[in-house]
Protein backbone atom coordinates (compact mmCIF):
# COMPACT_ATOMS: atom_id res chain seq x y z
CA UNK A 1 0.00 0.00 0.00
CA UNK A 2 2.64 1.89 1.40
CA UNK A 3 4.72 1.30 -1.95
CA UNK A 4 1.76 2.01 -4.90
CA UNK A 5 1.46 5.79 -2.77
CA UNK A 6 5.00 6.35 -2.80
CA UNK A 7 4.84 5.54 -6.91
CA UNK A 8 1.59 7.40 -7.06
CA UNK A 9 3.33 10.46 -5.63
CA UNK A 10 6.11 9.82 -8.28
CA UNK A 11 4.46 9.64 -11.26
CA UNK A 12 2.26 12.36 -10.18
CA UNK A 13 5.18 14.66 -9.78
CA UNK A 14 7.05 13.40 -13.04
CA UNK A 15 4.08 14.54 -14.53
CA UNK A 16 3.72 17.99 -12.66
CA UNK A 17 7.66 18.55 -13.97
CA UNK A 18 6.89 17.34 -16.96
CA UNK A 19 4.32 20.15 -17.72
CA UNK A 20 6.06 22.71 -16.44
CA UNK A 21 6.43 25.77 -18.83
CA UNK A 22 9.32 27.78 -18.68
CA UNK A 23 9.39 30.95 -16.84
CA UNK A 24 10.06 33.96 -18.64
CA UNK A 25 11.67 37.01 -16.96
CA UNK A 26 9.86 39.90 -16.00
CA UNK A 27 9.91 43.18 -18.56
CA UNK A 28 8.89 45.39 -15.51
CA UNK A 29 12.34 47.19 -15.80
CA UNK A 30 11.19 48.79 -19.03
CA UNK A 31 11.41 52.72 -19.34
CA UNK A 32 8.84 54.94 -21.13
CA UNK A 33 9.34 54.58 -25.03
CA UNK A 34 6.29 56.34 -26.36
CA UNK A 35 6.46 60.13 -27.03
CA UNK A 36 3.94 62.33 -25.46
CA UNK A 37 2.88 65.09 -27.14
CA UNK A 38 1.30 67.88 -26.59
CA UNK A 39 -1.70 69.24 -28.48
CA UNK A 40 -4.44 71.68 -28.49
CA UNK A 41 -6.77 69.16 -26.94
CA UNK A 42 -4.65 67.44 -24.56
CA UNK A 43 -1.68 64.94 -24.70
CA UNK A 44 -1.25 62.82 -27.81
CA UNK A 45 0.66 59.65 -27.14
CA UNK A 46 3.03 58.76 -30.27
CA UNK A 47 4.07 54.80 -30.50
CA UNK A 48 5.39 53.27 -33.35
CA UNK A 49 7.12 50.09 -34.28
CA UNK A 50 8.61 48.25 -37.29
CA UNK A 51 5.55 45.77 -38.78
CA UNK A 52 6.56 42.00 -39.95
CA UNK A 53 5.84 42.95 -43.39
CA UNK A 54 8.63 46.00 -43.18
CA UNK A 55 11.20 43.82 -42.19
CA UNK A 56 14.06 43.96 -43.00
CA UNK A 57 14.30 47.79 -42.73
CA UNK A 58 16.90 49.10 -44.83
CA UNK A 59 19.33 51.28 -43.56
CA UNK A 60 21.32 53.25 -45.43
CA UNK A 61 24.83 54.79 -44.14
CA UNK A 62 26.84 57.69 -45.82
CA UNK A 63 30.35 56.22 -46.41
CA UNK A 64 32.00 58.69 -44.27
CA UNK A 65 33.72 58.39 -40.45
CA UNK A 66 33.11 54.73 -40.83
CA UNK A 67 29.51 55.50 -40.44
CA UNK A 68 28.62 51.60 -42.47
CA UNK A 69 30.19 50.13 -40.02
CA UNK A 70 28.69 51.60 -36.91
CA UNK A 71 25.17 51.48 -38.43
CA UNK A 72 25.57 47.44 -38.70
CA UNK A 73 27.05 46.96 -35.08
CA UNK A 74 24.08 48.95 -34.22
CA UNK A 75 21.58 47.09 -36.28
CA UNK A 76 22.95 43.72 -35.00
CA UNK A 77 22.64 45.22 -31.58
CA UNK A 78 18.96 45.86 -31.88
CA UNK A 79 19.02 42.48 -33.62
CA UNK A 80 20.44 40.49 -30.77
CA UNK A 81 17.65 41.99 -28.43
CA UNK A 82 14.88 40.39 -29.99
CA UNK A 83 13.91 36.40 -29.41
CA UNK A 84 10.87 35.78 -31.89
CA UNK A 85 12.09 37.64 -35.05
CA UNK A 86 10.21 40.73 -34.15
CA UNK A 87 12.69 43.56 -35.87
CA UNK A 88 15.66 43.22 -38.61
CA UNK A 89 18.07 45.33 -40.53
CA UNK A 90 19.87 45.40 -43.55
CA UNK A 91 22.42 48.15 -44.56
CA UNK A 92 21.56 48.68 -48.18
CA UNK A 93 23.77 51.13 -50.84
CA UNK A 94 21.06 52.58 -52.35
CA UNK A 95 19.27 55.80 -50.60
CA UNK A 96 16.09 55.82 -52.67
CA UNK A 97 15.07 52.46 -51.65
CA UNK A 98 15.85 53.46 -47.53
CA UNK A 99 13.77 53.50 -45.10
CA UNK A 100 16.45 54.54 -43.07
CA UNK A 101 19.00 57.09 -44.14
CA UNK A 102 22.13 57.86 -41.72
CA UNK A 103 24.10 60.22 -42.35
CA UNK A 104 26.95 62.67 -40.76
CA UNK A 105 26.49 66.30 -39.79
CA UNK A 106 24.26 68.57 -37.52
CA UNK A 107 20.65 68.03 -37.91
CA UNK A 108 18.65 70.72 -40.12
CA UNK A 109 16.75 73.71 -37.77
CA UNK A 110 13.04 73.46 -38.50
CA UNK A 111 12.13 73.31 -42.29
CA UNK A 112 9.44 70.33 -41.78
CA UNK A 113 7.02 68.63 -40.11
CA UNK A 114 8.59 66.75 -37.94
CA UNK A 115 9.10 64.74 -34.59
CA UNK A 116 12.67 65.40 -33.06
CA UNK A 117 14.16 63.17 -31.10
CA UNK A 118 17.03 64.54 -30.11
CA UNK A 119 19.86 62.59 -28.61
CA UNK A 120 21.85 63.54 -25.54
CA UNK A 121 25.50 65.05 -25.90
CA UNK A 122 28.16 62.49 -25.38
CA UNK A 123 31.79 64.58 -25.35
CA UNK A 124 32.82 64.04 -28.46
CA UNK A 125 29.79 63.62 -30.57
CA UNK A 126 26.35 64.50 -30.73
CA UNK A 127 22.92 62.73 -32.87
CA UNK A 128 19.61 63.70 -33.61
CA UNK A 129 17.04 61.10 -35.70
CA UNK A 130 14.15 63.42 -37.49
CA UNK A 131 10.75 61.65 -37.77
CA UNK A 132 8.30 63.10 -40.27
CA UNK A 133 4.39 62.32 -39.43
CA UNK A 134 2.10 62.82 -42.36
CA UNK A 135 -0.43 65.47 -42.69
CA UNK A 136 -2.84 64.28 -40.31
CA UNK A 137 -0.43 62.75 -37.80
CA UNK A 138 -1.36 58.57 -38.48
CA UNK A 139 2.10 57.74 -40.30
CA UNK A 140 5.58 58.53 -40.44
CA UNK A 141 7.16 59.05 -43.95
CA UNK A 142 9.65 57.27 -45.21
CA UNK A 143 13.04 57.99 -45.14
CA UNK A 144 13.41 58.24 -41.34
CA UNK A 145 16.45 60.64 -40.92
CA UNK A 146 19.43 59.97 -38.36
CA UNK A 147 21.96 62.72 -38.12
CA UNK A 148 25.70 61.82 -36.07
CA UNK A 149 28.56 64.25 -36.06
CA UNK A 150 32.01 64.22 -34.51
CA UNK A 151 32.02 67.43 -32.10
CA UNK A 152 35.99 67.42 -32.95
CA UNK A 153 38.36 66.11 -35.63
CA UNK A 154 37.30 62.60 -36.70
CA UNK A 155 40.67 61.00 -35.45
CA UNK A 156 40.42 62.22 -32.47
CA UNK A 157 41.04 59.85 -29.14
CA UNK A 158 37.28 58.92 -28.35
CA UNK A 159 35.62 60.13 -31.36
CA UNK A 160 35.25 56.82 -32.98
CA UNK A 161 33.79 55.10 -29.87
CA UNK A 162 31.04 58.05 -29.28
CA UNK A 163 30.35 57.47 -33.16
CA UNK A 164 29.58 53.81 -32.82
CA UNK A 165 27.25 54.46 -29.43
CA UNK A 166 25.27 57.43 -30.42
CA UNK A 167 24.25 55.67 -33.58
CA UNK A 168 23.42 52.82 -32.26
CA UNK A 169 21.48 55.10 -29.45
CA UNK A 170 20.05 56.97 -32.55
CA UNK A 171 18.92 54.10 -34.56
CA UNK A 172 17.08 52.65 -31.11
CA UNK A 173 15.05 56.07 -31.97
CA UNK A 174 14.12 55.07 -35.64
CA UNK A 175 13.05 51.18 -34.51
CA UNK A 176 10.19 52.76 -32.68
CA UNK A 177 11.94 53.95 -28.90
CA UNK A 178 10.82 57.85 -29.04
CA UNK A 179 12.08 58.68 -25.72
CA UNK A 180 15.50 58.80 -23.42
CA UNK A 181 16.09 56.25 -20.52
CA UNK A 182 16.56 58.25 -17.21
CA UNK A 183 18.96 55.58 -16.58
CA UNK A 184 23.01 56.21 -17.66
CA UNK A 185 23.70 52.61 -18.05
CA UNK A 186 21.23 52.64 -20.82
CA UNK A 187 22.21 53.23 -24.22
CA UNK A 188 18.64 54.86 -24.55
CA UNK A 189 19.75 57.08 -21.84
CA UNK A 190 19.81 60.89 -23.20
CA UNK A 191 23.63 61.28 -22.95
CA UNK A 192 24.79 57.98 -23.77
CA UNK A 193 28.35 56.78 -22.44
CA UNK A 194 27.64 53.00 -22.53
CA UNK A 195 28.37 50.91 -25.86
CA UNK A 196 26.11 48.07 -25.07
CA UNK A 197 22.14 47.51 -24.51
CA UNK A 198 21.23 47.38 -20.78
CA UNK A 199 18.33 44.47 -19.36
CA UNK A 200 16.41 47.71 -19.70
CA UNK A 201 16.62 48.73 -23.18
CA UNK A 202 15.96 45.08 -23.97
CA UNK A 203 12.87 44.49 -21.82
CA UNK A 204 12.01 48.35 -23.33
CA UNK A 205 12.64 47.56 -26.93
CA UNK A 206 10.82 43.99 -26.40
CA UNK A 207 7.48 45.44 -25.14
CA UNK A 208 7.29 48.18 -28.12
CA UNK A 209 7.33 45.53 -30.33
CA UNK A 210 4.52 43.98 -28.49
CA UNK A 211 2.34 47.10 -28.22
CA UNK A 212 0.10 47.93 -30.76
CA UNK A 213 1.64 51.15 -32.28
CA UNK A 214 -0.53 54.49 -32.82
CA UNK A 215 1.82 55.03 -35.91
CA UNK A 216 2.27 53.06 -39.18
CA UNK A 217 4.90 53.19 -41.60
CA UNK A 218 3.22 55.25 -44.73
CA UNK A 219 3.69 52.55 -48.01
CA UNK A 220 6.55 52.90 -50.38
CA UNK B 1 25.81 15.20 -36.45
CA UNK B 2 29.46 13.94 -37.42
CA UNK B 3 30.11 12.52 -34.13
CA UNK B 4 26.98 10.25 -34.44
CA UNK B 5 27.71 8.90 -38.01
CA UNK B 6 31.24 7.82 -36.76
CA UNK B 7 29.89 6.28 -33.61
CA UNK B 8 27.57 3.97 -35.68
CA UNK B 9 30.11 3.16 -38.08
CA UNK B 10 32.61 2.32 -35.62
CA UNK B 11 29.94 0.13 -33.81
CA UNK B 12 29.35 -1.47 -37.07
CA UNK B 13 32.98 -2.34 -37.86
CA UNK B 14 33.67 -3.43 -34.81
CA UNK B 15 30.81 -6.14 -34.48
CA UNK B 16 32.64 -9.05 -35.75
CA UNK B 17 30.69 -11.47 -38.38
CA UNK B 18 28.55 -13.70 -36.22
CA UNK B 19 27.34 -10.36 -34.30
CA UNK B 20 26.29 -8.49 -37.13
CA UNK B 21 24.23 -11.83 -38.74
CA UNK B 22 21.91 -10.92 -35.90
CA UNK B 23 22.11 -7.03 -36.34
CA UNK B 24 18.58 -6.20 -37.63
CA UNK B 25 18.46 -2.60 -39.57
CA UNK B 26 15.93 -0.12 -40.12
CA UNK B 27 15.34 2.73 -41.65
CA UNK B 28 11.77 4.77 -41.78
CA UNK B 29 10.67 8.01 -43.37
CA UNK B 30 7.79 10.22 -41.50
CA UNK B 31 6.60 12.86 -40.21
CA UNK B 32 6.92 14.77 -36.55
CA UNK B 33 4.76 16.99 -34.79
CA UNK B 34 5.97 19.38 -31.86
CA UNK B 35 4.58 21.17 -28.72
CA UNK B 36 6.04 24.52 -28.13
CA UNK B 37 9.47 24.80 -27.29
CA UNK B 38 8.38 27.89 -25.48
CA UNK B 39 5.62 30.16 -23.93
CA UNK B 40 6.69 33.55 -23.17
CA UNK B 41 4.67 36.78 -22.29
CA UNK B 42 5.22 39.82 -23.43
CA UNK B 43 2.01 41.44 -23.37
CA UNK B 44 0.20 38.79 -24.49
CA UNK B 45 0.92 35.09 -25.13
CA UNK B 46 3.77 34.53 -27.64
CA UNK B 47 4.46 30.17 -28.53
CA UNK B 48 7.29 29.80 -30.71
CA UNK B 49 7.06 26.08 -32.03
CA UNK B 50 8.64 23.92 -35.21
CA UNK B 51 6.20 23.14 -37.92
CA UNK B 52 5.23 19.61 -38.86
CA UNK B 53 9.07 18.31 -39.73
CA UNK B 54 10.14 15.69 -42.29
CA UNK B 55 11.58 12.81 -40.86
CA UNK B 56 14.40 10.58 -41.19
CA UNK B 57 14.92 7.60 -39.00
CA UNK B 58 17.74 4.80 -38.71
CA UNK B 59 17.62 2.13 -36.30
CA UNK B 60 20.00 -1.06 -35.77
CA UNK B 61 19.13 -3.80 -33.06
CA UNK B 62 20.67 -7.30 -31.51
CA UNK B 63 19.22 -9.92 -29.18
CA UNK B 64 19.68 -9.75 -25.86
CA UNK B 65 17.17 -12.04 -24.48
CA UNK B 66 14.70 -14.65 -26.36
CA UNK B 67 12.08 -11.77 -26.62
CA UNK B 68 14.37 -8.80 -26.36
CA UNK B 69 16.66 -6.65 -28.08
CA UNK B 70 18.79 -3.76 -27.79
CA UNK B 71 18.41 -0.96 -30.07
CA UNK B 72 20.47 2.20 -31.02
CA UNK B 73 18.24 4.58 -32.88
CA UNK B 74 19.16 7.52 -34.85
CA UNK B 75 16.49 10.14 -36.02
CA UNK B 76 16.78 13.36 -37.83
CA UNK B 77 14.37 15.77 -38.58
CA UNK B 78 14.38 19.38 -40.57
CA UNK B 79 11.27 22.05 -40.68
CA UNK B 80 11.12 25.59 -40.05
CA UNK B 81 9.37 27.22 -36.83
CA UNK B 82 7.55 30.25 -35.92
CA UNK B 83 6.73 32.86 -33.32
CA UNK B 84 3.20 33.24 -33.33
CA UNK B 85 0.94 35.63 -30.92
CA UNK B 86 -2.64 36.58 -31.43
CA UNK B 87 -2.65 38.61 -34.72
CA UNK B 88 0.84 37.64 -36.36
CA UNK B 89 3.42 35.10 -36.65
CA UNK B 90 7.03 35.13 -37.45
CA UNK B 91 8.86 32.63 -39.70
CA UNK B 92 11.99 32.20 -38.13
CA UNK B 93 13.97 30.12 -40.05
CA UNK B 94 14.80 26.79 -40.21
CA UNK B 95 15.48 24.17 -37.16
CA UNK B 96 17.14 20.90 -37.45
CA UNK B 97 17.07 18.27 -34.65
CA UNK B 98 19.10 14.90 -34.51
CA UNK B 99 18.53 12.75 -31.50
CA UNK B 100 20.89 9.38 -30.55
CA UNK B 101 18.13 6.75 -28.44
CA UNK B 102 19.61 3.59 -26.95
CA UNK B 103 16.47 1.41 -25.30
CA UNK B 104 14.76 -1.83 -25.47
CA UNK B 105 12.77 -3.58 -28.34
CA UNK B 106 10.30 -6.26 -27.67
CA UNK B 107 6.40 -7.65 -28.70
CA UNK B 108 3.31 -7.06 -27.63
CA UNK B 109 1.12 -9.35 -30.12
CA UNK B 110 1.29 -10.98 -33.81
CA UNK B 111 2.98 -8.19 -35.68
CA UNK B 112 3.28 -5.26 -33.21
CA UNK B 113 6.55 -4.61 -30.97
CA UNK B 114 7.46 -1.98 -28.76
CA UNK B 115 10.81 -0.04 -27.95
CA UNK B 116 11.53 2.97 -25.16
CA UNK B 117 14.76 4.15 -24.82
CA UNK B 118 16.54 7.60 -23.66
CA UNK B 119 19.20 9.44 -25.20
CA UNK B 120 20.27 12.82 -26.27
CA UNK B 121 18.81 15.38 -28.82
CA UNK B 122 20.35 18.18 -30.11
CA UNK B 123 18.59 20.89 -31.53
CA UNK B 124 20.92 22.90 -34.81
CA UNK B 125 19.18 26.01 -36.05
CA UNK B 126 20.31 27.08 -39.60
CA UNK B 127 20.90 31.02 -38.44
CA UNK B 128 22.32 31.23 -34.56
CA UNK B 129 19.82 34.58 -33.90
CA UNK B 130 16.64 34.76 -31.27
CA UNK B 131 16.65 32.15 -28.58
CA UNK B 132 19.49 30.32 -30.56
CA UNK B 133 21.75 33.67 -30.62
CA UNK B 134 24.07 31.55 -28.57
CA UNK B 135 24.11 28.80 -30.55
CA UNK B 136 22.24 24.96 -30.88
CA UNK B 137 21.20 23.13 -27.79
CA UNK B 138 21.15 19.67 -26.46
CA UNK B 139 19.05 17.91 -23.52
CA UNK B 140 18.27 14.13 -22.36
CA UNK B 141 15.21 12.60 -23.97
CA UNK B 142 13.27 9.99 -23.32
CA UNK B 143 10.68 8.00 -25.49
CA UNK B 144 8.57 5.33 -26.33
CA UNK B 145 6.96 3.86 -29.33
CA UNK B 146 5.05 0.94 -31.43
CA UNK B 147 5.72 -0.30 -34.40
CA UNK B 148 3.83 -2.65 -36.69
CA UNK B 149 5.76 -4.92 -39.07
CA UNK B 150 4.58 -7.18 -41.75
CA UNK B 151 6.95 -9.19 -44.00
CA UNK B 152 7.29 -8.07 -47.48
CA UNK B 153 9.89 -11.20 -49.06
CA UNK B 154 13.12 -12.63 -47.60
CA UNK B 155 14.62 -10.83 -44.54
CA UNK B 156 12.49 -7.62 -45.44
CA UNK B 157 10.01 -6.07 -43.45
CA UNK B 158 7.53 -2.98 -44.10
CA UNK B 159 8.26 -0.75 -41.14
CA UNK B 160 4.95 1.18 -39.37
CA UNK B 161 5.89 3.47 -36.61
CA UNK B 162 4.41 5.70 -34.03
CA UNK B 163 6.95 7.31 -31.22
CA UNK B 164 6.06 9.67 -28.29
CA UNK B 165 9.70 11.21 -26.62
CA UNK B 166 9.84 13.97 -23.93
CA UNK B 167 12.37 16.62 -23.19
CA UNK B 168 12.78 19.49 -21.53
CA UNK B 169 13.72 22.87 -23.65
CA UNK B 170 16.17 25.56 -22.97
CA UNK B 171 18.99 27.52 -24.68
CA UNK B 172 22.28 29.48 -23.65
CA UNK B 173 20.74 32.57 -24.98
CA UNK B 174 17.16 32.35 -22.79
CA UNK B 175 18.96 31.27 -19.98
CA UNK B 176 21.12 34.24 -19.97
CA UNK B 177 18.21 36.29 -19.85
CA UNK B 178 16.97 35.05 -17.00
CA UNK B 179 14.22 32.11 -18.30
CA UNK B 180 13.74 29.39 -15.69
CA UNK B 181 13.14 26.20 -15.33
CA UNK B 182 12.70 24.81 -18.91
CA UNK B 183 9.79 24.00 -21.14
CA UNK B 184 8.68 20.41 -21.52
CA UNK B 185 8.19 19.79 -25.28
CA UNK B 186 6.85 16.23 -26.52
CA UNK B 187 7.34 14.78 -29.87
CA UNK B 188 4.47 12.95 -31.49
CA UNK B 189 6.18 11.11 -34.82
CA UNK B 190 4.98 8.38 -37.55
CA UNK B 191 7.34 6.62 -39.90
CA UNK B 192 6.98 4.12 -42.26
CA UNK B 193 9.63 2.48 -44.02
CA UNK B 194 11.80 -1.18 -44.10
CA UNK B 195 13.73 -3.53 -41.61
CA UNK B 196 16.00 -6.03 -42.68
CA UNK B 197 17.18 -8.42 -40.63
CA UNK B 198 17.60 -11.85 -38.87
CA UNK B 199 13.85 -12.49 -37.63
Amino acid sequence: MRNRQRLLGLVTGSVLVACADIAAPSRGDAYEWRRLQGTSSGVDTLSFHWAGADLPVRFWAEDSLNLPAHVQGGIGRWEAVFLYGEFSGVVVSDSSTADVIVTTGIAPKGGFSIARLESGFAPECQGATDIELSSNGQQILRPIRVYVDPRFAPGSPGVDDCMALTTTHELGHALGIFTHSPDPEDIMYADPAVSALSRRDRSTAELAYHTEPTLTIAPR
Amino acid sequence: MRAIVAVLMIVAAAAGPRLQAQVEYNARLGVTWATPLIRDDIVEEVELRQKLAPTLSLGASLPIAPRYRAGLEVMLTSSGYRASETATSTDLGTLRTGSVTLGLHGPIAANFGWRAGAGLLGYWPKDERGIFLRGGTTRFLAGAGVDFRRPVWSHWEMMVSLGYDFHRFTTGELQGRGFSQSQGVQRISAAVGLAKGSR
